[in-house]
């Protein structure tokens, strides 16, 4: 008697608590109404990591729910973002979405297509820099390029890895300029940079903020950067483009979930993420880092991603990778 | 030199303001921490705590995130020590000879000499940083791939000294950690290797787990089949070094301090490498190289000493020309930078109250940490006294968490088990279990580097047009013939009174 008395008072426990975590998910007014992890698929300590840990904060403000950021490292970020493409589409796991995304079908590094997610927003910029030493005979782009010209195949340029997004930078420069590099892959772009400062390679095509202090400290110089505009950090540094070559390349870094998320969920966290970028303390650490703030919302983000996967497809099947 | 002194003394006013002297307690101790527990390196731990730091002013950011970095250091070798465990490739060679003075009651030694030695490191390093830092920091900028790849030559040849009694056994075990450094993507050509199509191995093996399955899980799996006999240490002995281990244990500090100082100048290095290489320098100068991996006190300190002071002569690329020569050294340059600063030689100039202030914390921060470790070292000493049925379960639990935080997921930790269960089966035939763990973390360079000075110097032109790389590549045959040839004559002895083990 008291069993089926316990058996029947359990049996609405559980139904009720089905029914009602069943309401919540279909009224998503309550979203979020428990935390909400973004998935880093770099270590901890990087640029991305950083990116997302600040981002987080601000978030966290916007939506009234705490964030959590988990590193899931591995595969040139293939573990991390295989992991958030399974997961439930409900807005509650959300990956750092890094420019390799476009190009992890192409260089067979996972089955990761960009249009495994839905994407709530862009973050970052993060441009290249074409950076020799301040004792080499050329001062600008031009005088680089006939240099390489006229020694083809010896200017050693080096990167953070074969098929990383440097060398893809350096490869692109080749392919607009017709000069002819020797490309060196380093394992990260700080090994490139110190082989540069050493002399054993003549430049490299990394990230700006990884060349700062050797410029500060007047081993580098930075002939030019990838982007369309100048650097308000580095007003002196021309573009590629002002120096009449047509390379404008870099990484990025946005905010993605699982496809198929509903609607109003997208819209509340592009909002908090859009708050999150307008940031002082996220200004001031993307441009100390020499990166750029970059947000753009939900459907310029998915427009910018499939215009990138159209672009780095071509420009890498011209590449010769995976020998 | 005198002007740097001066500073020195300015950066020191601002060390030990209370509040620092807080934060650099807080940096040490969480540094002891993640250092006793092994997966979470001082990489992570400075990375995760770096958003802590946005209150902070700058130096006090900055200290206590470097007391992180050489607190690690200092906890690394309680777990090599006490469990056989080494929480990173820097700990591996102090497993040989801590493990087994914990196993005779002498864990109490292990620690303290190791407490000494990091402390006499730690010190002298620093003391270099602040008379030698910029010419070195120029010489330390010559070592391009080309001479990456003779160094580790000369750190491979290093490993031979590690192979204990069997040439064949050795070379089993070298060959091993080739195999695993396979594993994953090969930076030079994009290519990827061994990876079985599954996308977690793209990135390679992690030695974290490598070390805790090899080293931590196979000691528990052996230890289990005599769990019922009480094999167990009764009592503590004396934490006092014998009189006799004085001479050599001192000699090893000092030869450590100056070797881990130099190794740790050089960029792209892992604090692995002068461990490894004042092992094999102790042994080699040693009066009883016999007794090396049967438990003395000189074959903890030098090793230990080396990776501390390593950390000092890190720091001068840092400060000197803002290159970030390890991982954790990259992190605390993006902690400089949070905070406004960029590391280089503008740095001295524009804020040289940070920069003082930090090298005269990190005197501060190893005082700390000695008076930490050396009353420590005695209670730590107890954990030897565990029996095993409460001890395993436990070191299982702390590899397995390990193994998990590698990269927050259930696939390291199979890695660490399948480890675990190789690790036994080469204990069962007596093959020697740190050339794994160090060939596995030399060799992934050594590919790099020759592959890079070949792609640079479109052949090997760059090995043999560098005088340093030239130099070492001599000492490293040199060294490779003279091991060959002890060997061989050892052999022959042992051969003739046919005393086989």
């Amino acid at each position: 008697m008291k069993n089926s008395k316990l058996f029947v008072l359990f049996l609405v426990v559980v139904f009720g608590t089905l029914v009602l975590s069943g309401f919540s998910s279909v009224f998503a007014a309550d979203y979020p109404d428990h935390e909400i992890t973004i998935v880093v698929p770099y270590n901890a300590g990087g640029a991305s990591d950083m990116t997302s840990r600040i981002v987080a904060t601000g978030m966290q403000e916007a939506l009234g729910q705490t964030i959590l950021v988990v590193n899931k490292p591995g595969g040139s970020g293939g573990v991390g973002m295989s992991e958030v493409r399974a997961a439930k589409p409900d807005g509650y796991t959300i990956s750092y979405i890094p420019v390799e995304i476009v190009m992890h079908e192409t260089l067979k590094l996972s089955d990761l297509k960009s249009d495994d997610f839905d994407y709530i927003g862009q973050l970052t910029l993060v441009p290249s820099a074409l950076t020799v030493a301040a004792d080499a005979p050329y001062n600008t782009v031009k005088e680089f390029v006939d240099y390489a010209l006229a020694h083809p195949g010896e200017v050693t340029i080096g990167n953070s890895g074969a098929g990383s997004i440097w060398h893809i930078a350096a490869t692109y420069l080749e392919q607009v300029s017709g000069a002819k590099f020797n490309h060196i892959p380093f394992d990260g772009a700080a090994p490139a940079v110190t082989a540069l400062m050493g002399g054993h390679i003549n430049a490299v095509t990394v990230n700006a903020g990884e060349v700062l202090s050797g410029v500060e400290a007047g081993k580098l110089k930075i002939l030019a950067i990838m982007t369309e505009e100048r650097d308000p950090n580095m007003p002196d540094v021309p573009t590629m483009k002002e120096s009449g070559f047509d390379v404008v390349i870099g990484g990025w870094g946005g905010l993605g979930v699982p496809k198929g998320t509903p609607a109003d969920v997208m819209e509340k966290l592009s909002a908090a993420v859009e708050k999150a970028t307008d940031s002082q303390e996220f200004k001031d650490f993307i441009s100390q880092r020499g990166m750029v703030v970059c947000y753009k919302n939900s459907a310029d983000f998915t427009k910018f991603v499939a215009d990138q996967t159209v672009f780095f497809t071509d420009l890498l099947s011209k590449m010769e990778l995976g020998g | 030199m005198i002007e740097s002194l001066g500073s020195l003394m300015q950066g020191l006013a601002v060390a030990i303001s209370p509040m620092n002297i807080l934060y650099c307690f807080i940096g040490c101790a969480v540094g002891m921490l993640v250092g006793v527990l092994p997966g979470i390196g001082p990489t992570e731990a400075t990375a995760l705590l770096i958003p802590l730091t946005y209150g902070m002013s700058p130096v006090s950011a900055i200290i206590m995130l470097c007391g992180i970095y050489y607190g690690g250091m200092y906890g690394g070798t309680i777990t090599s020590v006490l469990i056989n465990t080494p929480g990173e490739a820097a700990s591996v060679v102090t497993c040989l000879d801590g493990y087994p003075l914990a196993k005779q009651g002498r864990a109490g030694v292990a620690l303290k000499v190791a407490a000494y030695g990091s402390f006499v490191g730690g010190i002298l390093s620093i003391f270099g940083l602040v008379l030698l830092a910029p010419p070195l920091a120029d010489w330390a900028l010559k070592f391009g791939p080309s001479e990456m790849f003779a160094l580790l030559v000369f750190g491979m040849c290093m490993v031979v000294g590690l192979m204990g009694k069997s040439m064949i056994r050795g070379l089993v075990s070298i060959f091993i950690g080739l195999l695993l450094a396979l594993v994953g993507m090969d930076t030079v050509s994009g290519a990827v290797r061994f990876t079985l199509g599954s996308n977690q191995l793209v990135g390679g093996l992690s030695i974290v787990t490598i070390c805790m399955g090899l080293f931590g899980l196979s000691e528990i799996l052996v230890g289990m089949e005599n769990l019922s006999q009480t094999n167990k240490v009764s009592s503590v002995a004396s934490s006092k070094l014998r009189k006799e281990e004085w001479g050599p244990t001192v000699g090893s500090i000092i030869r450590g301090s100056f070797l881990g100082f130099f190794m740790g100048l050089i960029p792209g290095t892992s604090s692995a490498i002068p461990a490894l290489i004042s092992y094999s320098m102790e042994k080699r100068l040693s009066k009883h190289p016999e007794k090396f991996g049967t438990g003395i006190p000189e074959g903890v300190a030098g090793p230990e000493t080396a990776n501390n002071s390593y950390v000092g002569g890190a720091m001068i690329p840092l400060f000197t020309l803002g290159i970030p020569c390890s991982p954790t050294i990259a992190i605390l340059m993006g902690a400089f930078m949070l905070h406004g600063l960029t590391p280089g030689p503008t740095l001295f100039i524009e804020n040289p109250i940070v920069v003082w202030g930090t090298i005269a914390s990190m005197f501060v921060g190893n005082i700390i940490l000695l008076i930490m470790n050396v009353p420590l070292a005695n209670v730590w000493a107890k954990v030897a006294q565990i029996p095993n049925k409460m001890l395993y379960p436990v070191v299982l639990i702390v590899a397995i968490l390990g193994a998990y935080t590698v990269s927050n997921s259930m696939f390291e930790v199979g890695i660490m088990l399948v480890c675990g269960v190789i690790g036994y089966l080469l204990k069962k035939l007596d093959i020697p279990m740190a050339p794994i763990a160090l060939v596995f973390v030399l060799s992934e360079m050594m590919e790099r580097s020759i592959l890079q000075s070949i792609k640079i110097n479109k052949g090997l032109s760059g090995l043999y047009n560098s005088p340093i790389c030239m130099t070492l590549l001599i000492i490293s045959v040199i060294i490779l013939i003279v091991s060959l040839f002890a060997e061989y004559s050892n052999k022959k002895s042992r051969f003739l009174t046919s005393d086989d083990e």
